[in-house]
């Protein structure tokens, strides 16, 4: 029992990481980037080549991700969702094309990881790190688990006080929740655009390394699975919440795990399909976000 | 010629059924409804008529008719349930309806084959069949783009609040279209499996519904040829790509960006936008005295654009 | 006028004979804590034209939204031609006769001038032949009358703004209303297209169309109206004959920029 748990927080954890990424995009800057799934996946393939020719030890490993997924969603912002907002003439067709350049963007990272491994699974064999396995009250536990329970709480809780109490966290809410009263205020859409895109991609890259760690390898194709999850995660929480998204990854993974552990494998999809669907036909607007959901 | 027929046989007919596939995504997106359920629907149509076929031993058209007629209540159903979503979450819920369908069929024990799916489906289909059928809905939707009747679904997409001033029941309109896309879901699956023999759990996945979407934006999003065109592209790509071999997916995804970026009404709308500003161009020039008297329109005007 | 809040000035009640199109009794229509309209009972009677005077933000175009069930009432009832409408969808009451312009232009941006007009004429779900060409003489009828001969086949973007605005006039008039509801229809014309439009709105109550109408203008609207009603934070602060309306202390005081600390 308490190894289940321990297996739905690690999982938690990457979750989080990876749905805080799309929530920040999403809520504020009203990004529902769709190739977030192939950042995650495109910054561990980035970690993988290098590992093969470098032996990095893990800290190194988890910089290259980040650095790369940092990279690649700042890539997106700029050569497709820029113009497309700088283009579009209002917000419903912005939405719609927003979600095909992602969908567009999202393919070419997939088809080049494809390529390479022949679409098999990929991991971080060349790094110099190795897991100790300990137990502590008869629970055994990797330094994998420990280091992402540590990262994912902390990022997690991290960057929903920064945004709830900060400077910035309050022009960035801004922005989400009216955008010309924002730019009154003087805050630069394009430029704050970019930093949150940036951001985002990080946090991407880093739930990539930290599931290659712990999985061992990861598919090109684990992409697209996480991020309908993490669509899951945010409905769930409320959109604009961060605080719902920690609530959501967690409660995702608990429910995962469990139907796991049921044995009821072939079930697992179904819980944040399940999900979503519930959610947005009982309670919209999600556990903790704002009331109306908005109007289209 | 019947040469060139015969060995692209495939691709001429996943053509046909694709368009109906598309189409199932188009026309409540034409309405302004965000809805992925034809997607869904094309997945219980296409199981829907293998099991029929394998385990009722019902004919070809008996198993077609049954899955579009499926397709359309589910979906009309669907739409009942969730018709207060719009935007991205009617989207991502209907998203999900589609893929909790393929976590369905896994767990379907030996009605549907479960992960292995099911084989034995060969329906006696050809392309004149897919041909007929999908002349049939392209004369329908013709119907529902022009006239009246296209103006009223055309004003249920751009201002719903407009629309109803103006004494047009949207909620109707949006409900039919959820209706009308389970049908065209049902045929489109239900073909494809009658034509392969096989269906698996795989077949209904999150690249079909990607897929479906990019035909219709590349192609265009208002009328059934923008997806006929979409259509066209998708599939006869790798044929034409032949030469870019294993860098055809990453020709595929920037054509779909940039799309995404440069053609708002994708091909189709670019090609109109552009005869339109010749022609505005060309009227000017005509009109230059100021006093002249404009082109008379009355006569024409009825069927809209023309 | 039954609220207690409204002042009746000048003219007397109408004649009780005189048929009364559109009752609106104690309707008010909050946005959270914002009370958009509050407590507004009108009453319009056949054929004659009413008028909506108000500062901005004083509640009239969403009294026009709660007439044609576009929000939601807070409280109160909506009556028309003697049936109680306050909880029927907009389109039913659109269907029943009555029509409306908005404030902010909103024409299909893809359409020709004839095609937006049609959605007006056609858009009760015309079937038959000789409907459909009774609907097309509506929507030439609508197009004449507005001034937009000729400009049949233009797209909107290719029309000035004055004539956008006519545009959804003829919409409005193309489904031949018993009630016409609109929302400053000259707004942003100049003089000489404002009194063509009033002159329209003048041929219309000949034919014995009601209407309500909302504008800034006081001088227009004085000359314009048979009744004017003047708004202020959500309530009717006066009702009556235009010239004692505009006259009246509260609206003059409305108008001179006063009126913060009385209603507060
Ligand atoms: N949909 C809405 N949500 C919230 N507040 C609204 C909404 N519509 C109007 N309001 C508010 O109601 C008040 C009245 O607005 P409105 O009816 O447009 O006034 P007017 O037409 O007289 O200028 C204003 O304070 C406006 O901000
Ligand atoms: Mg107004």
């Amino acid at each position: 029992m308490a190894q289940h748990i321990l297996n739905a927080v690690a999982l938690g954890s990457v979750y989080l990481v990876f749905a805080l990424g799309m929530a920040l995009a999403w809520s504020t800057i009203g990004i529902l980037n769709f190739a977030h799934g192939a950042t995650f996946m495109f910054s561990a393939f980035t970690a993988h080549v290098v590992t093969q020719h470098v032996a990095l030890p893990m800290p190194a490993v988890v910089l290259v991700a980040v650095a790369a997924g940092a990279l690649i969603a700042t890539l997106t912002q700029v050569l497709a969702f820029g113009p497309i907002m700088r283009r579009a003439t209002d917000h419903r067709s912005a939405e719609l094309r927003i979600l095909i350049g992602g969908i567009g963007v999202a393919a070419i990272p997939l088809a080049i990881a494809e390529r390479v491994t022949a679409s098999a699974p990929f991991g971080f064999r060349g790094s110099t790190y190795q897991a100790q396995v300990f137990e502590i009250a008869g629970l055994r536990m990797t330094t994998t688990v420990l280091v992402i329970v540590v990262a994912g709480i902390g990022i997690g809780v991290g960057v929903w006080r920064w945004l709830a109490t900060s400077r910035q966290g309050l022009a960035l809410r801004a922005i989400g929740v009216d955008s010309e009263t924002a730019s009154l205020m003087g805050v630069d859409r394009s430029t704050l655009a970019l930093g949150t895109m940036a951001t985002a991609g990080a946090l991407a890259g880093l739930a990539g390394a930290l599931l290659t760690f712990q999985l061992g390898a990861i598919a090109p194709a684990s992409g697209d699975q996480l991020l309908i999850k993490a669509f899951a995660i945010v409905v769930l929480g409320g959109l604009g919440s961060m605080g719902g998204v920690i609530v959501g990854a967690f409660v995702l993974a608990g429910a995962e795990t469990f139907v796991l552990a049921m044995n009821q494998g072939t079930w697992v999809d179904a819980v944040s399909f399940g999900l979503i669907f519930a959610v947005l036909l009982l309670r919209p607007q999600g556990l903790f976000g704002r009331k109306e959901v908005r109007r289209t | 010629m019947i040469d060139w027929y015969f060995s692209h046989i495939v691709l001429i007919q996943s053509t046909l059924t694709t368009l109906l596939l598309a189409l199932s995504v188009q026309v409540p997106l034409r309405a302004g409804v965000f809805s992925f359920a034809g997607v869904g629907c094309y997945g219980i149509g296409g199981y829907i008529a293998a099991i029929g076929m394998v385990h009722y031993g019902l004919s070809t058209a008996t198993a077609i008719l049954l899955a579009a007629v499926a397709g359309g209540v589910v979906a009309y159903a669907l739409g009942l349930l969730i018709q207060r979503l719009t935007g991205l979450y009617l989207a991502m819920a209907t998203v999900a309806f589609t893929l909790i369908i393929s976590v369905l069929v896994v767990n379907g024990g030996d009605l549907t084959g479960g992960a292995a799916g099911l084989f034995g489906a060969l329906g006696m289909l050809d392309t004149g069949h897919l041909l007929a059928v999908a002349a049939v809905v392209v004369a329908a939707l013709t119907f529902t783009e022009l006239g009246p009747l296209g103006r009223r679904v055309e004003a249920v997409r751009e201002d719903p609040e407009l629309a109803s001033a103006m004494g047009i029941n949207v909620a109707r309109y949006r409900r039919a279209t959820f209706a009308v896309s389970g049908v065209l879901g049902g045929l489109a699956g239900s073909m494809t499996v009658l034509l392969r023999s096989t269906v698996t759990p795989d077949d209904i996945n999150f690249h079909l519904v990607v897929l479906a979407l990019t035909i219709i934006i590349v192609g265009g999003s208002r009328s059934w040829i923008g997806a006929l065109v979409g259509t066209v592209i998708f599939v006869w790509m790798p044929e034409m790509l032949a030469f870019v071999g294993e860098w055809e997916d990453v020709v595929y995804g920037v054509l779909v960006a940039a799309a995404a970026v440069y053609l708002p009404g994708g091909v189709t709308g670019a090609v109109v936008d552009g005869y339109r500003t010749y022609r505005r161009k060309r009227r000017e020039t005509a009109d230059s005295p100021p006093d002249a008297p404009p082109p008379q329109p009355a006569a024409a005007a009825v069927g809209g654009d023309s | 006028m039954v609220s207690g809040t409204v002042e009746d000035v000048g003219e007397a009640r109408d004649a009780a004979a005189t048929e009364c199109v559109l009752r609106a009794a104690d309707v008010a229509v909050h946005f959270g804590g914002v009370k958009a309209v509050d407590g507004v009972s009108i009453e319009l009677t056949a054929g004659r034209i009413f008028g909506v005077l108000g500062p901005n933000g004083s509640g009239k175009s969403t009294l026009l939204a709660a007439l044609t069930r576009l929000v939601p009432l807070t409280r109160g009832s909506l009556e028309f031609e003697g049936r109680r409408y306050d909880t029927v969808r907009p389109h039913t009451i659109a269907a029943r006769g009555v029509a409306r312009t908005f404030q902010t232009v909103r024409i299909l941006p893809g359409r020709t001038v004839f095609d937006n007009v049609a959605l007006g004429a056609e858009s009760a779900g015309s079937a038959g032949k000789a409907e459909r060409s009774r609907a097309r003489q509506r929507v030439r009828t609508a197009i004449e009358r507005t001034g937009l001969a000729g400009k049949e086949r233009h797209r909107p973007d290719e029309l000035s703004y004055g004539y956008q605005r006519r545009v959804e006039i003829a919409r409005a008039i193309a489904s031949e209303p018993t009630l016409l509801l609109l929302d400053e229809p000259t707004a942003g014309m100049n003089r000489q297209e404002r009194d063509d439009i009033t002159g329209l709105l003048g041929d219309l109550r000949g034919e014995g169309l009601t209407q309500l109408l909302i504008e800034h203008d006081v001088q227009m609207m004085v000359e314009a109206c048979d009744h004017l009603f003047a708004m202020n934070f959500g309530e009717l602060i006066a009702g009556g004959e235009p010239e004692a309306v505009v006259r009246h202390p509260a609206v003059q005081e409305a108008y001179l920029g006063t009126q913060g600390r009385a209603h507060a």
